[in-house]
C-alpha cells in the first residue's frame, strides 16, 4: 500500500514539475504584462517537439535538445510578445484573452501540420527508455530524477535572476512601475519581451523534461495549461514559490486520485479542490492578501 | 546666454484627442535654476513629460538638449544623455529596496561608476543610508522624495527636472530639499523646477516662466517676476500673506 502511494506521488511530482514550470511562466508574464497567457501549455508541447527534432532528426544529444528547445522558447516568447501580446494589449484586456486563446489553436494545429498529430517518443537524457532505480521497491525513472533536479535548477536560476542581478531587477522595476522605469532609462518594452521570453523558455524547458516520460506532441497542451493555471492560482499567482508548490501539488493530487477514482472523476475533483482553496484563501496558499484585487 | 543646455521651441503635446501644450518656448542654461509656475491644469506636468517623452509625446516643435535633437530618441536614450526627471508622484519601485531603487537609477552604467554614485547619494541623504534594505514603499513622504532625487542623481544628469517636489511635505523637509537643489546648481547641474509654491520657487530660481492654458504667459528673472504686480496678485498673494 505505502509503495503504491509513493509510486503515485513520484508520478505526480513528475507531471507536476511541468505544471510548476507552466505556473511559473504564468507568474512571470502576469507580473510583466498583467495578462494570463493561455497558450502556455502549447509552448510546453512545442518545446518537446523542438527537442524531438534536434535529438531524433538532427541526431544531437538530449542535452543539446534541452538547451536548443529552451533557447528557441526564449526567442519565440520574445517574438510572441512583439506580434501578439503587445498589439493585443493596445485593444484592451479582452483582446489579450482572445489573442492568447486563439494562439492555443494556431499552435495546436501548427504543430500537427509540421510534426503530425500523433505523439512521438523522446529519448531520455540518460539511460534507456523507462530505465529506473528502485529505492524501497518504488520505481523511479532516471528521467524523473532529471526532471526534479532541473526543476530545482530552473527555480534557483529564476530566483538568482530576479533577486540578484541588475537586469532582473530592471525587469521587476518595469513591471511594478513602468513610468518610473522609463524615467531611469529602462527600456520597458524590451523588459516585457524578455519576461515573456523567459516564461516561454520555462514552458519549452518543461516540455523537454517530461517529454521522455509522457511522449511529445498531440493535444496534451490544453490540459497542461489548465492544470498549471490551477497550480498557480492555488499556490498564489504572485508568488514564485506558490506557483512551484502549487504545480507540483496539482500533479500529486491528480495521480493520487487516479489511483482510486475512475479517470472521469479525477479532473472534476481537482477543480473542486481548487474552488475550496479559493474560498478559504483567495490569494492562494503562498500569495499576499493585497494581490487579490489585481 | 550662450548655447542653452535645454532649448524647447514651439512644443505641442497632449493626450489622445486632447491638446494640452500649444507651442511652448523655454530655455535652461547650464548650471541655471529655472522655475515653471502656473495654475493647476496649465500644462506644467505635461511639459516635463513631453521633454522626457514618458507618458506624453511631442506633436510639434523641437526639444534640443545638450546640442542633440530629442525628436528621434527613445526615453531611455534621453536619460543616458544626462536629462533626468523626478516626476509627479515620485514613481518609485515600491517593492524594491532603497538600495535597489538607487542602483536602478544608474541602470546601464558601469559597476564602478554605480558604486561611486551610490556613495555620493548616501552622503547627500544620510537618512536613506540607514534604511537601505527597506522597501521604498515603507519610507515617509520626505524620505521618498529624497529617494526620488537620489535615484535621478544616480544617472549623473546635467539637467534635473522636478515636478512639484514640495507637495505634501513638512516645511523643514522642503527647506532641506531646496538646500540640496541649490547645492546641485552651484556644482553646475541645470535645474528645471515645476512648483506650485511660487514664493519658494522664486526665492531659489534664477529665472522663471509662468504657464497658462498650455502656453507661456510670462517669463523673466525670478526677481522681476517676484516684483511683478500680476504675478504677485495671482500666484504670490497667499504665499506672501503666509510669509507675513
Ligand atoms: N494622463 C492624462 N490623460 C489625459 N489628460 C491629462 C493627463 N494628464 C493631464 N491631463 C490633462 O492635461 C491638462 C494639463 O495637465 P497637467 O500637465 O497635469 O497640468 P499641471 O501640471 O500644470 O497641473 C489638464 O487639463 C489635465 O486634465
Ligand atoms: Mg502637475
Amino acid at each position: 500500500m505505502i509503495v503504491f502511494v509513493l509510486q503515485l506521488v513520484v508520478a505526480g511530482l513528475t507531471v507536476g514539475s511541468a505544471y510548476a514550470l507552466v505556473a511559473l511562466g504564468y507568474h512571470v508574464i502576469l507580473r510583466a504584462t498583467r495578462a494570463i497567457n493561455f497558450s502556455q501549455g502549447e509552448f510546453v508541447v512545442l518545446g518537446g517537439l523542438v527537442a524531438y527534432t534536434i535529438v531524433h532528426v538532427l541526431h544531437a544529444s538530449p542535452w543539446i535538445g534541452l538547451i536548443g528547445a529552451t533557447a528557441a522558447g526564449f526567442a519565440l516568447g520574445w517574438v510572441y510578445e512583439r506580434i501578439v501580446l503587445r498589439p493585443a494589449a493596445r485593444n484592451g484586456d479582452i483582446a489579450v484573452i482572445i489573442a492568447t486563446i486563439g494562439c492555443v489553436y494556431i499552435l495546436l494545429y501548427g504543430h500537427a501540420l509540421i510534426w503530425g498529430s500523433l505523439p512521438q517518443p523522446l529519448a531520455p537524457f540518460t539511460g534507456a527508455q523507462g530505465q529506473a532505480i528502485h529505492p524501497g521497491g518504488v520505481a523511479i525513472q532516471e528521467q524523473s530524477l532529471w526532471v526534479f533536479a532541473l526543476l530545482a535548477l530552473a527555480f534557483a536560476a529564476l530566483w538568482l535572476l530576479f533577486d540578484r542581478t541588475t537586469f532582473g531587477k530592471a525587469i521587476r522595476a518595469a513591471a511594478v512601475n513602468p513610468v518610473g522605469a522609463q524615467l531611469v532609462g529602462i527600456d520597458v518594452n524590451a523588459a516585457r519581451a524578455a519576461s515573456v521570453g523567459i516564461a516561454i523558455a520555462l514552458a519549452a524547458f518543461g516540455g523537454t523534461l517530461i517529454g521522455p516520460i509522457t511522449l511529445v506532441g498531440g493535444t496534451a497542451g490544453i490540459a497542461i495549461a489548465i492544470k498549471g493555471f490551477v497550480g498557480a492560482v492555488a499556490g498564489g499567482l504572485d508568488s514564485p514559490m506558490g506557483c512551484a508548490v502549487g504545480g507540483l501539488a496539482v500533479g500529486v493530487i491528480e495521480k493520487l486520485l487516479a489511483g482510486w477514482l475512475p479517470y472521469q472523476a479525477v479532473d472534476p475533483v481537482v477543480y473542486a479542490l481548487l474552488l475550496l482553496v479559493l474560498i478559504v484563501r483567495p490569494q492562494g496558499l503562498f500569495g499576499r492578501k493585497d494581490a487579490v484585487r489585481d | 546666454m550662450s548655447v542653452p543646455l535645454l532649448e524647447v521651441r514651439g512644443l505641442c503635446a497632449g493626450y489622445g484627442e486632447l491638446g494640452v501644450l500649444h507651442g511652448v518656448d523655454l530655455r535652461v542654461g547650464a548650471g541655471e535654476m529655472v522655475a515653471v509656475l502656473g495654475a493647476n491644469g496649465a500644462g506644467k506636468t505635461t511639459l516635463l513629460r513631453a521633454i522626457s517623452k514618458v507618458e506624453a509625446a511631442p506633436r510639434a516643435g523641437s526639444v534640443v538638449f545638450d546640442g542633440v535633437d530629442l525628436a528621434s530618441l527613445a526615453p531611455q536614450r534621453i536619460v543616458r544623455l544626462g536629462l533626468s526627471q523626478i516626476p509627479e508622484g515620485r514613481q518609485l519601485f515600491g517593492e524594491l529596496s532603497v538600495d535597489d531603487n538607487l542602483r536602478l537609477g544608474a541602470y546601464r552604467r558601469g559597476r564602478t561608476e554605480r558604486d561611486e554614485s551610490l556613495r555620493r547619494a548616501y552622503a547627500l541623504f544620510p537618512s536613506l543610508a540607514t534604511r537601505r534594505a527597506n522597501p521604498a514603499a515603507s519610507l515617509s513622504g520626505g524620505e521618498q522624495q529624497m529617494l526620488a532625487i537620489g535615484r535621478a542623481l544616480m544617472a549623473r544628469p546635467t539637467l534635473l527636472m522636478l515636478d512639484e517636489p514640495s507637495t505634501g511635505l513638512a516645511p523643514r523637509v522642503v527647506e532641506q530639499i531646496f538646500a540640496i537643489l541649490a547645492r546641485l546648481r552651484s556644482e553646475g547641474t541645470g535645474i528645471l523646477l515645476v512648483e506650485q509654491n511660487a514664493f519658494l520657487a522664486l526665492r531659489y530660481a534664477d529665472r522663471a516662466y509662468v504657464m497658462a492654458e498650455g502656453g507661456v504667459a510670462l517669463e523673466g528673472s525670478a526677481r522681476d517676476l517676484a516684483a511683478d504686480e500680476s504675478v504677485r496678485r495671482i500666484y504670490l498673494g497667499a504665499a506672501l500673506d503666509e510669509e507675513r
